[in-house]
């Protein structure tokens, strides 16, 4: 974070309304593709008939929720790489996704704890126990942070996570198939019902990381520093944290663990527009939708008939991407 | 004198855990008729299931173990690292999606081919870590890092293969994925033992190669060793183990990670005695890990696979905490 990182704001001006403009692109994308090609986006604006059935009915509350998956889970990356100032953060590396997928796999397999609490604060309270964990293991709270710990300890977290949740699902029901479909990610099913439930903490998600954006900003510039300008990093440390895990559980209790759109988007949206949070978070919140927007018209034309759970879409992009940051990112070791 | 007590004792508590092995079920067998069948003493009780089902599997459980034991010994060995395991860097992976594009572009395919293409799979992913971390230099936590990676990339390939087909022929693989022994019979042991006991015998007649390259290539050269071509045999030889485990019971994390770290606190670090017994440690974890899986929760199984990840993440995080304060001090 130097002042050349702040200087190629300008950019901004002409990126933002680019990445809006991809956002509506990807909408239509996602909106016009799907099992039955006789029926297109105009079914939205009709009364009655079928095509008005399936576009109201099925593609447009998937489309809304990829959009807020987008939004949710690029945000959380953002979020998670500023306090961690960590460019290979993000949701699934350090394990969170996963937390979050425990959680709600435990409020499924048990009714009696998904009775106490619910599902989607079951799943926060994974992903914000994972993210503690991979925090800890890092040597965060002896006060240093070893960047590569935390991506290596992340990983065991998740592994660890993951594991428990395939052997909750085993001891649960034989249903292998469907659980996997469900832990790579996938918005096949989705009604009006999954995008009222996710969409009101995107929104709240979006306000809260805006907010947040001036202390992360703060954030880059070191701890000594940003303590001195009268922002206590732990403060933004905690909140980060809170936030990000609401932003990942959520989406995990909506579509499963969907991997690398945390880690991917806020790199691109750095690279356009530089390193001002003020600016990043809304260029994050439009690419992440349109990310996750594009990848569900993927999911839906790549291998038709058969759909492709978007989970793996983004993770055929989202994992090259992975390795190829690991070779070469710098100020790693 | 110490050593031949300790390893004693893990030939014994082997052997245990494979009776317990044998025992533990969906059909719960008491140990009497599993020595009745075994030895043949009165006539057939429970034949079936103890020599069709258990026995073979238990046996498998003891080969990919010890296989994938002294894979992780060598892969530790030869990368100076203390994190690495053929799990790690992404030679499990590498084998499960060979598997899996073989059975989807050539699904009539005899059983016999599976190991070729686990081979080929895993030879891929080490060559991309092998030349990733010459290229770079890499440091021991960065080339973990760099392995799981490549790790990811393979499963995300595996993961669009077993979602998008629909074939039910997948659903076997896709337990196999999981690093499971279920329905796993003799053809399978017959398929790959004669290649993995060949394989680790090798493994420990080439052994000191690994202490030789220990003390430095300098060392190592001048003591009449061609490094090079040694450790080129030896990454070959963990390769193999490796992938040829994967082909028959399918991702077993973390086992090659575990046994030599646990072998070498038992026996230390020369690997004339450390591989033998890093061996019995592994095959030693994977029939436990098999017989808990089923005694669990009967009949339900828990994946073996499962169960070594939920013991090894930990250890993992463990071992990368202690190697970086030895790194510190």
């Amino acid at each position: 974070m130097t002042s050349e990182g702040l200087a190629r704001n300008s950019g901004g001006g002409i990126f933002l309304p680019l990445l809006f403009l991809a956002c509506c692109v990807s909408a239509y994308a996602s909106l016009s593709t799907g099992g039955r090609s006789d029926v297109g986006i105009w079914g939205l604006f009709e009364d009655g008939g079928t095509g008005a059935a399936v576009m109201q009915d099925i593609r447009a509350p998937r489309t809304l929720v990829a959009l807020c998956l987008g939004v949710n889970l690029g945000l959380a990356g953002l979020i998670l790489q500023a306090i961690t100032r960590n460019a290979l953060a993000s949701p699934a590396i350090l394990g969170i996704n996963q937390g979050a997928a425990l959680g709600l796999a435990l409020g499924l397999v048990f009714p009696a704890l998904g009775a106490v609490l619910d599902l989607k604060a079951l799943s926060i309270a994974g992903a914000f126990l994972a993210g503690l964990i991979s925090f800890g293991i890092a040597g965060g709270f002896g006060g240093r942070l070893d960047s590569l710990r935390l991506v290596l300890g992340g990983v065991a977290v998740g592994a660890f996570a993951y594991a428990l949740v395939r052997f909750t699902f085993t001891l649960e029901d034989d249903v292998a198939r469907q659980v996997l479909r469900w832990t790579v990610g996938n918005i096949t099913d989705v009604r009006m019902n999954e995008v009222r439930s996710i969409a009101g903490w995107s929104a709240g998600g979006l306000i809260a990381t805006a907010l947040l954006a001036h202390r992360l900003n703060l954030m880059a510039l070191g701890e000594a520093q940003a303590t001195g300008l009268g922002a206590d990093p732990r403060f933004t440390l905690l909140a980060g944290a809170i936030v990000a895990a609401c932003l990942t559980g959520t989406a995990v209790a909506v579509a499963g663990p969907i991997a690398f759109t945390g880690l991917v988007v806020p790199h691109i949206c750095r690279l356009l527009l530089g390193s001002d949070h003020r600016l990043l978070v809304p260029a994050t919140a439009l690419a992440g939708a349109a990310l996750m927007m594009t990848a569900d018209a993927a999911s839906k034309w790549l291998t038709a008939p058969i759909e492709t759970p978007v989970g793996v879409v983004v993770a055929l992009i989202g994992a090259p991407y992975f390795l190829y940051q690991t070779l070469f990112a710098r100020g790693l070791d | 004198m110490r050593q031949p007590v300790l390893f004693a004792f893990l030939v014994v508590g082997l052997t245990f855990s494979a009776i317990w092995s044998l025992s533990a079920g969906a059909v719960p067998i008491s140990w009497q008729v599993i020595a009745n069948t075994l030895f043949d003493l009165e006539g057939p009780k429970q034949e079936f299931i103890v020599l069709k089902s258990r026995l073979p599997r238990t046996f498998l459980a003891m080969l990919t173990g010890g296989s994938l034991a002294l894979s992780g010994a060598i892969v530790q060995a030869l990368l100076r690292n203390p994190l690495a395991s053929p799990k790690i860097i992404g030679i499990n992976s590498g084998a499960a999606l060979g598997v899996c594009l073989m059975v989807l572009i050539l699904p009539g395919i005899s059983l016999a081919w599976l190991p070729v293409a686990a081979v080929v799979g895993g030879i891929v992913a080490a060559l991309v870590i092998y030349l990733g971390a010459d290229l770079r230099g890499a440091s021991p936590v960065r080339l973990a890092l760099v392995g799981i990676a490549v790790g990811f990339v393979f499963d995300a390939g595996v993961d669009f293969i077993l979602v998008t087909s629909s074939d039910a022929q997948f659903s076997a693989p896709l337990i196999w994925l999981t690093g499971s022994l279920w329905a796993r019979g003799w053809t399978h042991l017959n398929l790959v033992w004669p290649w993995l006991a060949a394989l680790a015998v090798l493994a420990m007649l080439l052994s000191y190669w690994l202490d030789l390259i220990r003390l430095g290539e300098t060392a190592a050269t001048g003591l009449g060793l061609r490094v090079r071509v040694a450790r080129l045999i030896l990454l070959s030889i963990a390769v193999l183990l490796a992938a040829l485990s994967v082909s028959v019971v399918g991702v077993l994390g973390f086992v090659g990670l575990m046994a030599p770290h646990i072998a070498r606190t038992l026996v230390g670090g020369s690997h004339k005695v450390m591989m033998p017994c890093a061996m019995l440690v592994g095959m030693w974890l994977v029939v436990l890990a098999d017989a808990a899986g089923r005694a669990i929760a009967p009949p339900v199984e828990v994946s073996a696979g499962v169960l070594t990840a939920m013991l090894g993440a930990p250890f993992f995080v463990y071992v990368m905490i202690r190697a970086g304060r030895a790194a510190r001090v």
